[in-house]
């Protein structure tokens, strides 16, 4: 049960696959034309939220999912969650554009609001180049084009910031923990994978899959330099299960503040910092 | 069986789904006004007819199949505790639309048009009822002890072959991508979600074709719960009957099984509870218990889409057809046992 409630959150929070994956079976628009300059939105992804509210433009949205957290939206009608949006409450809303993350999950119940008559934007978002280009994409389909340039360039601009800081330093072999029961790391392919080479560090998890469940041996005779904490939705203290990686035991572990590094969107920026302090604190400061 | 009393039956067992239905399009998470949804007033319109409508007829269909299924397997291996579930026939069907689906999601590293074709609905369809006759055949050939057919033994096939299943697709699970396998995950639990008109009507058809088998052959079933031999001696063709309500009771839990997952026990409670009503004779058990059957599914679905709105979510239809089921289940069968003793 908890191994299923982790693979939900996971869903819910963090980027599945690799890019060319999601694309696959994914049109960009679903169902009828959207309005020019769309007033009532309906974000199915927590960080398709962050993207909007982060252009200033909260005020738009009139629905998120239960996972949304950001202070803009803290009041708006919940429409369900990342895999089960519940259609009748999204039509409710009489959104006239719904924002959606692109999921096998959800996409039986998202076809179903585009037959209703609701434009659907279709977004994937995996990694961070993604989350650059999402900020273009919701804005133009926003009608705000101007305001997404500038978020996506900012964004851009952060990435490259990162790059920078971290150019001359060592890279920290790390491993990046996402659930201690069962064992659950970022692999390659994933958002946080992709966060930690920015910040001046080198996963330790080679293998074909984004989000495998590790053997915990394996993680052992690994021995990563530092064990990034960020199963934010569990007690900090609950690390200590994972005691045989020698880098818990000597107490290399940075746990993160925030599910930021699992978001790709706007709380890109801060996920680096957070990151770059965990791994090269004596860098992060400069 | 008089004509009458079949009539009446079988008129209040529509009328029962047909209310279920109407109730199940009055309930849910949107305040809606039946007169503006009727006069065509967006959005309400589009939540009754686009939404709750198509929902509540694919509870009917899930739940007629399942249900008819039920009472025929009942008939077939004389015992009450058969159903779709229990037998592992929904186990098998859902590790075929499993396969299904890994043999997708495989194609599309090869070539994407098939991927897409793989993972559409009828293939995935195809690929339960498939697993749902596989698991049948077995559990009806296995179950056979010395020549005959044992209930029991049958039963214990059907539980093995249900774990056997189950760690299959545990193992299908990882070899899928992650989005592939929340998508495996959602579906194994259970519930019933919003599918496409065409759909819809395919399944409904397949279920149609299915329950009719059922019922041209329900008076034979009545002959064969006498026993085979009493079956033979009577004239029927024992193997032929058996064989053909396999393919009618496999094809109907494929069809649910592909729609809605694994929903359990509605092929147990609902034949029960009819068979407590209307007696043993299956031609009226058949059609009456589908009927029934559609009806209690699609009030379970509208039970789960309303009793869990203030925690903003809603389980999955198949938890709550177990909660219902396993209490009632027990219930009857500590009443037949003590009736059992007064006879």
């Amino acid at each position: 049960m908890r191994a299923l409630t982790l693979a939900l959150a996971l869903a819910a929070l963090a980027p599945r696959a690799r890019a060319e994956e999601v694309r696959r079976d994914a049109p960009a628009w679903l169902g009828p034309p959207a309005p020019a300059s769309p007033r009532r939105v309906v974000s199915l992804a927590p960080s398709l939220t962050d993207t909007v509210a982060a252009m200033g433009l909260a005020d738009r949205l009139v629905g998120v999912t239960r996972y949304d957290d950001a202070p803009e939206v803290a009041g708006l009608p919940r429409v369900g969650g990342f895999l089960d949006p519940s259609p009748e409450i999204v039509l409710g809303l009489r959104p006239d554009l719904v924002l959606w993350l692109t999921d096998g999950g959800a996409l039986p119940a998202v076809r179903r609001i585009a037959d209703l008559g609701v434009p659907v934007r279709a977004l994937p978002v995996v990694g961070v180049a993604d989350a650059i280009a999402a900020a273009r994409l919701v804005g133009e389909a926003l009608g705000a084009p101007e305001a997404g340039r500038r978020l996506g360039s900012s964004l851009a601009a952060a990435v490259e910031g990162a790059r920078r800081r971290a150019a001359g330093l060592r890279r920290v072999r790390v491993l990046f923990v996402v659930g201690r029961e069962p064992l659950v790391v970022a692999g390659p392919g994933s958002y946080p994978d992709e966060l930690l080479r920015l910040a001046g560090g080198a996963n330790v998890a080679a293998g074909a899959r984004p989000w495998p469940v590790f053997p915990l041996e394996r993680a052992v005779a690994l021995d990563p330099e530092l064990v990034v904490d960020a199963a934010v939705l569990e007690p900090a203290q609950g690390i200590s299960r994972l005691a045989a990686i020698p880098a818990v035991r000597r107490g290399a572990v940075r746990r993160l503040p925030n599910d930021d590094a699992l978001r790709p969107g706007p709380r890109l920026a801060r996920a680096l910092d957070d990151l770059l302090g965990a791994l090269h604190p004596e860098a992060a400061s400069r | 069986m008089t004509g009458r009393r079949a009539a009446a039956a079988l008129g209040l067992g529509a009328l029962a789904l047909a209310g279920a239905v109407a109730l199940s399009c009055a309930l849910g998470a949107q305040p809606l006004s039946l007169r503006a949804a009727l006069g065509g007033v967006e959005p309400d319109r589009s939540i009754l007819l686009g939404l709750r409508l198509p929902r509540a007829a694919l509870g009917a269909v899930v739940g007629v199949a399942l249900a008819a299924a039920g009472t025929a397997l009942q008939a077939l291996l004389r015992n009450p505790l058969a159903e779709p579930f229990v037998l592992g026939v929904s186990g098998g069907a859902a590790l075929g639309g499993a396969l299904v689906l890994l043999a997708a999601s495989l194609a599309g590293r090869v070539w994407e048009p098939l991927a897409a074709a793989l993972g559409g609905a009828s293939p995935v369809t195809a690929g339960s009822v498939a697993g749902a006759a596989g698991a049948t055949v077995l559990v009806f050939a296995l179950g056979r002890v010395g020549g005959r057919l044992l209930p029991e033994a049958a039963l214990l096939v059907g539980v093995i072959f249900n774990a056997f299943a189950a760690a299959l697709i545990s193992v299908l699970k990882v070899l899928v991508p992650p989005e592939q396998a929340a998508r495996l995950l959602y579906w194994l639990m259970g519930a019933l979600g919003y599918e496409s008109p065409g759909t819809l009507a395919a399944s409904a058809a397949v279920v149609g074709a299915a329950l009719a088998a059922l019922v041209l052959l329900s008076s034979r079933l009545n002959l064969l719960a006498l026993g085979d031999e009493e079956a033979a001696s009577l004239g029927v063709e024992v193997g032929r009957v058996r064989a053909a309500v396999l393919v009618a009771a496999s094809a109907a839990t494929g069809a649910a099984v592909a729609l809605a997952g694994m929903v359990g026990f509605v092929g147990l409670i609902v034949p029960h509870a009819v068979r407590r009503l209307l007696g043993p004779d299956h031609r009226l058990l058949v059609p009456a218990s589908a009927l029934l059957g559609g009806a209690f599914l699609v009030l379970a679905d509208a039970a789960a889409r309303v009793a869990f709105l203030p925690l903003g979510s809603e389980p999955p239809v198949g938890a709550l057809t177990a909660l219902a089921g396993g209490p009632l289940f027990l219930w009857l069968l500590r009443r037949e046992g003590r009736r059992g003793e007064v006879a």
